[in-house]
């Protein structure tokens, strides 16, 4: 049995269409998989709704043998599933610790935080040296490894990155990058990214699968879709044109 | 040595004040919860003081010990039984309004109805002596209430600074999709956040009940006073809502020192008007759409 398996569902926001139509997937424990796919294809829907973020309209979610779809967003991160949204959500007004402690906030004992937290700063020593400065006057990648850093906290077994190179120069999504591999390499994680820049995405990733329209349309490993020169032109349109990767709006 | 009696007297209003508005600005940061019916939580809280003491003797300073409880159980009942309701609309700022300016109306009804217009004050002792400090006068009542006030000021910061649950107010205030994440369930919090923002306004009544008259619809005054303390001070930040209440009452002391107390009142909303027009989100406030 796969750690994370979709099956069949379907979802969308309050009283609107469906986004996702019927998206069914399998994520294998320990390996990285990369969503792409065009401009609302339902990439973020996707992890959102699993996150706890919106319940599925219809279909299950499984994670470990147990269902998840449809709990509240705490519950699932009991479970061991952290979702780190585009936009960063940092808490603007606490500091680096600070921020690494609401990470930790459902492990209540003081003790396990302290010790998480000192391994999570030796692990990004960017965050170290900035650990008593307000998370809102760091730069967009620093945020975005706090970002990061914050939902290690909790030692998820799987993680949901969504557009983390989002508004970020290139040689700073380089480093972005870096310790989105260390998390799989180095801590075992399993890692479920949604990604814009595509070659970037696909080149940090075992597996990738193609959505569109609310549905899984393609499925196999990363480097295979890179090479093939038939899905770039279905689907990977900013690879086509490598120029300027445009952001999801 | 004048100026400094005025600044005194400014000094002992505005504790009072800056009780009276931290729990709104508390629930206006929290829950984006514009609460009209704040200040008539406080009339009521003071009615509690009021008839305990004529019935029982009881100290109003006692008797604020048990509005704490009572109003924090009253707060968050309110909230579960009222808000759930609006909770998902998109206008739930300006529906809370709405909501809490009835709510308004009927507690000023109901108190009108079993307590009658009368104007009240609780007789305690200290409430009609002064002591002097040099050649300072220092009402004795007013005194009490800012040291009480200064107590819970401090022990509401060090809950929201220090304790586990105070950093999840804290992360729901700051950005509440970010609280979702990282696991806090944001419904319990906002519950008990509101009420912590009544049981402050049942302690502000205890202590409003000794150094004001007040009666049923005196709220309407105090809540505009209030509104216009945490506007000043920036919407949801405690800290502004302190130095925006002492700030503005230590001016509406000078200004009733200098001009008349007719116009005390008036500093309020002027200092405001003066203020927005410099700094449209207040003066600690970050920039909110509500």
């Amino acid at each position: 049995m796969a750690l994370l398996e979709i099956s069949g569902v379907r979802a969308g926001y309050g009283p609107g269409p469906d986004i996702l139509t019927d998206v069914s997937m399998s994520i294998e424990e320990g390996a990285s998989y990369c969503i792409i796919g065009p401009n609302g294809a339902g990439k973020s829907t996707l992890l959102k709704t699993v996150a706890g973020l919106l319940a599925p309209r219809d279909g299950t979610v499984t994670f470990d043998d147990q269902p998840i779809g449809g709990l509240r967003p705490d519950r699932v991160l009991r479970a061991g599933v952290c979702f780190v949204p585009q936009d960063r959500t940092l808490f603007p007004e606490m500091t680096v610790k600070e921020n690494l402690v609401m990470g930790g906030y459902l492990v209540r004992d003081r003790r396990l935080i302290e010790e998480r937290m000192e391994r999570t700063l030796a692990m990004f020593p960017r965050l170290a040296e900035r650990s008593s400065q307000l998370a809102q006057t760091m730069s967009g990648g620093e945020q975005q490894i706090l970002a990061l850093a914050r939902a290690l906290m909790i030692e998820p077994r799987l993680m949901m990155i969504d557009e983390p190179s989002l508004g970020l120069a290139p040689q700073i999504n380089a480093v972005v990058f870096d310790a989105i591999r260390r998390l799989v390499s180095e801590m075992g994680i399993t890692v479920v990214l949604v990604e814009q820049n595509v070659k970037k995405g696909l080149e940090a990733t075992d597996r990738a699968f193609v959505l569109d329209l609310g549905t899984k349309r393609f499925e196999g490993p990363s480097d295979r879709i890179l090479d093939d020169p038939r899905l770039r032109d279905l689907y990977l349109g900013s690879l086509a044109a490598p120029a300027a990767p445009a952001a999801e709006s | 040595m004048h100026y400094v009696q005025v600044l005194i007297l400014g000094i002992l209003l505005g504790g009072v004040y800056a009780l009276m508005a931290s729990g709104l600005t508390l629930l206006f940061g929290v829950m984006r919860v514009v609460n009209l019916s704040h200040a008539a939580f406080v009339v009521l809280a003071a009615y509690f003081s009021y008839y305990l003491f004529a019935g029982w003797g009881v100290d109003p300073l006692l008797s604020m010990l048990a509005a704490l409880p009572l109003f924090f159980l009253l707060g968050a009942g309110l909230y579960r039984l009222l808000f759930p309701r609006i909770e998902g609309s998109p206008k739930f700022p300006e529906m809370t309004v709405l909501l809490t300016f009835g709510l308004a109306f009927v507690l000023e009804g109901l108190m009108s109805y079993f307590f009658t217009g009368i104007f009240r004050t609780v007789n305690t002792s200290y409430a009609r002596e002064a002591f002097t400090l040099g050649d300072l006068f220092i009402p004795t009542g007013q005194f009490y209430a800012l040291l009480t006030s200064s107590l819970l000021l401090t022990g509401l910061w060090l809950f929201l600074k220090f304790t586990r649950l105070g950093y999840g107010v804290r992360a729901t205030m700051q950005n509440r999709d970010a609280a979702q994440i990282v696991g806090v369930d944001v419904r319990r919090v906002s519950t008990i956040a509101f009420g912590i923002g009544m049981a402050v306004a049942g302690a502000a009544g205890a202590l409003v009940s000794f150094i004001f008259p007040f009666f049923p619809s005196r709220h309407w005054q105090w809540i505009a006073i209030l509104l216009s303390l945490i506007v000043l001070g920036g919407l949801g930040s405690l800290k502004g809502a302190v130095i925006g209440a002492l700030g503005l009452a230590v001016i509406s002391s000078f200004v009733s020192d200098s001009i008349g107390p007719v116009w005390a009142p008036i500093t309020f909303f002027g200092v405001l008007f003066i203020v927005l027009l410099i700094r449209p989100h207040g003066l600690f406030g970050k920039k909110v759409r509500i």
